[in-house]
């Protein structure tokens, strides 16, 4: 398996190569640049600091020096900020969309376990019916619509949580804004939790289980709950990844400094370096999520080899 | 809702003062020689003062000079700088530290986009070229606390513009030492009524108040806390939720809604901002083409449309340059028609300049796509030619980054353009219509006109130099040089129970004016 996992991670290598050399392409080709602007400058004072970012290079020059600072971690200077780096950035931002991202999947997997498992030992009772009502309900609502609506109600009217503004370690600040991301996984957990408990109830180790006299907690516990953790595993590579990556929004809304809103503000700007920087962290992550679940299934299910 | 009760304001000062403001942006630096965004300047009032800086109503008064003198011919100015001035490591703000700071903004090294602002000191513009050693910049330390400044022509709003950003000091052993990482916050050194504390990028900027200012002692804020908030709507959900003090901006949209839960905690101000329309003047249809610029300028319908387009926010306008307290704005003659007569006379233009239903006007306006809001209003825009003239104008929206590289570039023929006075003088707005001008976007050209504003830099009467400007826009109106839209007005969210600030027209409002009053929220 150790072998599996640093095959996995070499080819990992040139995936994200070729993710940041498109990144770099697209932002060069769009139209507009970093310093254009609504004054405009003295075309000296252009050229100098064209110069100072390599801008008056040609690309294939500008690519190689990319290359070899990426090669050194090096993400270049920011272009919109002057005398900030790019990897200050992130080292600032990626702390709150890890912080936001995994207690999302904390809250996520409590409450959309707990519910799933529900619905299903109590299937087809008012009880199931409304929780996969609601779980639809939770589906089909985006993050944009929720996250104004929980500002609303707790800090508008209720004044019981901040409707933004991000203080590190205080639980008051992180409960909506991981609230708003979680929703949408709570619901996609209760219903993948609900069918694989309700799949695995009818199976025959489950009978068996249940003839051999163990009580309802040991069966559930020990057999029903790991036998569905199969298909929770497939659905958690890619959630986590959405979790830390997919965060704009909610970083929007709620003032968040994660690095999802410097994603879209140095898309907007023109901020080459930080863009490409970005994108380098959301493919790694993406990436890594899914090697994590790779090797998660072969040591749940031995079944499994890993080749 | 809670928050639409009255605060509770009670008559003492509030304890402690700290201050929640929001900025509308990150600004691009906190070196205030190299900023030349609004939220930068925000943060340089508050960080460094200049030889002049504003009061609370944006006059310029003394900052770090007390006093001045200047030659008959109004070239020469000699500054007398305040002895007690004090950089925030505690050493002295002197005539040297100006030579430097200002030699540094016109350095083409330093890479300033504001480099053009120094044009009225002697050589600026030849350095800023690179034609020049930077040596040979018009300010010269006298003594320690004497500076003397070489003008090439007498600037009126000199007073006005020492107040500015870029002509600020800045201290020179910490930029010496730490290049362009000086203004972290660990290195900063500055020389106004704050220190900076902390700042993360995209999320906030703290403050703390400075023991070495001058003027310490009427300084009332303990901390200013500025959150950087690009969505407009989020302002103001903060600041309903008591989470800010002072919202520098909502939506346009917003406003009916706030006005009305809010009251007087919305407020509206002139703004020294104009929005407008320019030609191409070297492009095909508008070249040469007088009668089809002043049938699209006369068509609009300005009063209506920007009144209820922008719910009663911005006033419509008719010169490119926006009201000025003691400037008398010229109004064009066809303003006053009323709209039948108004619209036959735009109608006969559209004809004259060869156009017809069965032979339309087929152009792109191009603007910025920045959501609905601001389409609608486009929109409006597109169909009144429509409808009066027959016009088939089509809308293009771009980014904002792609529009500016176009405008530029000369590209255009017919987009989206505005400005936003950097002092209080019309020669701000006047000079982008110069031939040759870096904004004169439009390539307009007028020999009579660059003239008029020649002689308005050489007058130092008041009165006879802003008579010169109103020529001038007299000029750009019988040439149909641009399309007038609106001025723009600030819009700022305020509790009550802070004090210490004035509308202006520049809309500059320095914390250290500030101070929170007691207060109880329900």
């Amino acid at each position: 398996m150790l072998r599996y996992a640093l095959q996995r991670f070499l080819t990992a290598i040139p995936t994200l190569l070729l993710v940041a050399t498109l990144a770099f392409v697209l932002l060069h080709a769009a139209p507009g640049g970093p310093f254009d602007d609504d004054r405009n400058m003295l075309p000296s004072i252009r050229h100098s600091i064209e110069a100072q970012y390599h801008l008056d290079e040609p690309l294939w020059r500008q690519y190689l020096r990319f290359l070899s600072d990426l090669a050194h971690g090096d993400l270049g200077p920011s272009f919109q900020y002057r005398g900030v780096s790019v990897n200050e950035m992130l080292a600032q931002g990626l702390p709150v969309d890890l912080t936001v991202g995994l207690s999302a999947l904390a809250l996520a997997l409590v409450i959309g376990g707990t519910l799933g498992v529900t619905a299903a030992l109590r299937h087809r009772t008012l009880q199931d019916r409304a929780l996969v009502a609601l779980a639809l309900t939770g589906i089909s609502t985006p993050v944009f619509v929720i996250a104004p609506l929980l500002v609303l109600v707790f800090s508008v009217q209720l004044h019981w949580l901040p409707a933004g503004d991000w203080v590190a370690g205080s639980p008051g600040h992180l409960l909506l804004p991981a609230l708003s991301l979680a929703l949408p996984y709570i619901a996609y957990l209760t219903r993948i939790m609900r069918a694989s408990t309700l799949e695995v109830l009818g199976s025959a180790f489950i009978r068996t289980a249940h003839a051999k006299g163990l009580g309802g907690t040991a069966v559930l516990w020990r057999h029903v709950l790991r036998a569905t953790l199969t298909p929770l595993v497939s659905f958690l590579g890619p959630a986590i990844a959405g979790l830390i990556t997919g965060s704009i929004v909610v970083e929007s809304v709620f003032g968040l400094p994660g690095i999802g809103r410097y994603f879209l503000i140095g898309a907007l700007n023109r901020d080459y370096t930080l863009v490409i920087g970005v994108t380098i962290v959301y493919g790694a992550a993406i990436i890594l999520c899914n090697l994590l679940a790779d090797l998660c299934y072969a040591w749940i299910d031995p079944r499994v080899r890993l080749r | 809702m809670t928050s639409g009760l009255p605060i509770e304001v009670g008559p003492g000062l509030a304890s402690p003062q700290l201050l929640f403001r929001s900025l509308d942006d990150e600004p691009r630096s906190l070196d205030p020689l190299l900023t030349n965004d609004l939220p930068g300047q925000r943060i340089a009032d508050d960080l460094f003062e200049g030889l002049t800086t504003i009061d609370m109503s944006g006059k310029a008064v003394p900052g770090v000079a007390t006093r001045w003198e200047t030659s008959g011919d109004g070239l020469t100015w000699l500054f007398h700088l305040r002895p007690d001035a004090r950089w925030s490591n505690g050493a002295p703000v002197t005539a040297a530290d100006f030579v430097f700071s200002w030699r540094r903004e016109v350095d083409p090294r330093t890479a300033s986009a504001s480099a053009q602002g120094l044009e009225p000191i002697a050589h600026a513009l030849e350095i800023a070229s690179g034609k020049a050693p930077i040596e040979t910049l018009g300010v010269e330390a006298v003594d320690e606390h004497t500076l003397k400044v070489q003008l090439i022509e007498p600037t009126p709003y000199l007073l006005d513009l020492l107040a500015q950003q870029y002509l600020f000091p800045v201290y020179e052993p910490v930029i010496r030492q730490y290049g362009d990482a000086w203004t972290r916050p660990e290195h900063l050194i500055g020389n106004g009524a704050f220190v900076l504390h902390e700042r993360i990028i995209n999320d906030r900027i703290v403050l703390d108040k400075s023991p070495t200012y001058w003027g310490a002692a009427g300084v009332r804020l303990q901390r200013v806390t500025y959150y950087v908030l690009p969505d407009q709507g989020e302002q103001a959900q903060r600041f309903l939720s008591g989470a800010i003090d002072w919202a520098d901006s909502f939506g346009t949209n917003q406003r009916i809604w706030l006005r009305q839960k809010l009251g007087d905690q919305v407020v509206n101000a002139p703004y020294f901002a104009a929005y407008f329309l320019g030609f191409g003047f070297n492009l095909p249809p508008f070249r040469g083409n007088l009668p089809l610029r002043r049938a699209l300028v006369m068509a609009l319908d300005r009063e209506p449309m920007v009144r209820s387009m922008k719910q009663g926010m911005y006033e419509p306008a008719y010169t490119l340059m926006p009201p000025l307290p003691g400037y008398r704005l010229p109004r064009p003659a066809w303003a006053d028609l009323p709209d039948e007569r108004r619209h036959a006379l735009a109608r006969e233009l559209y004809h004259q300049a060869g156009y017809s239903d069965s032979h339309p006007l087929r152009v792109r306006l191009e603007v910025p796509s920045k959501g609905p809001d601001s389409r609608h209003f486009f929109e409006a825009i597109v169909a009144t030619w429509h409808s009066v003239l027959g016009a088939d104008v089509q809308l293009y929206e771009s980014e904002f980054k792609v529009l500016s590289q176009e405008r530029v570039l000369h590209k255009l023929p017919l987009f989206v353009d505005s400005w936003i006075g950097d002092y209080p003088d019309p020669k701000t707005f006047m000079q982008l219509r110069v031939t040759g001008d870096g904004n004169n976007n439009d390539d307009y050209s007028n020999p009579a006109y660059d003239r008029l504003i020649e002689a308005a830099d050489r007058e130092g009467d008041q009165e006879r130099r802003y008579a010169l400007f109103e020529q001038a826009e007299q000029i750009l109106d019988d040439d149909a040089a641009y399309i007038p839209l609106y001025y723009y007005a600030t819009r700022h969210l305020i509790k009550p129970y802070l004090r210490g600030w004035q509308s202006n027209v520049m809309d500059r409002n320095p914390s250290r004016y500030m101070y929170l009053l007691e207060h109880r929220e329900p």
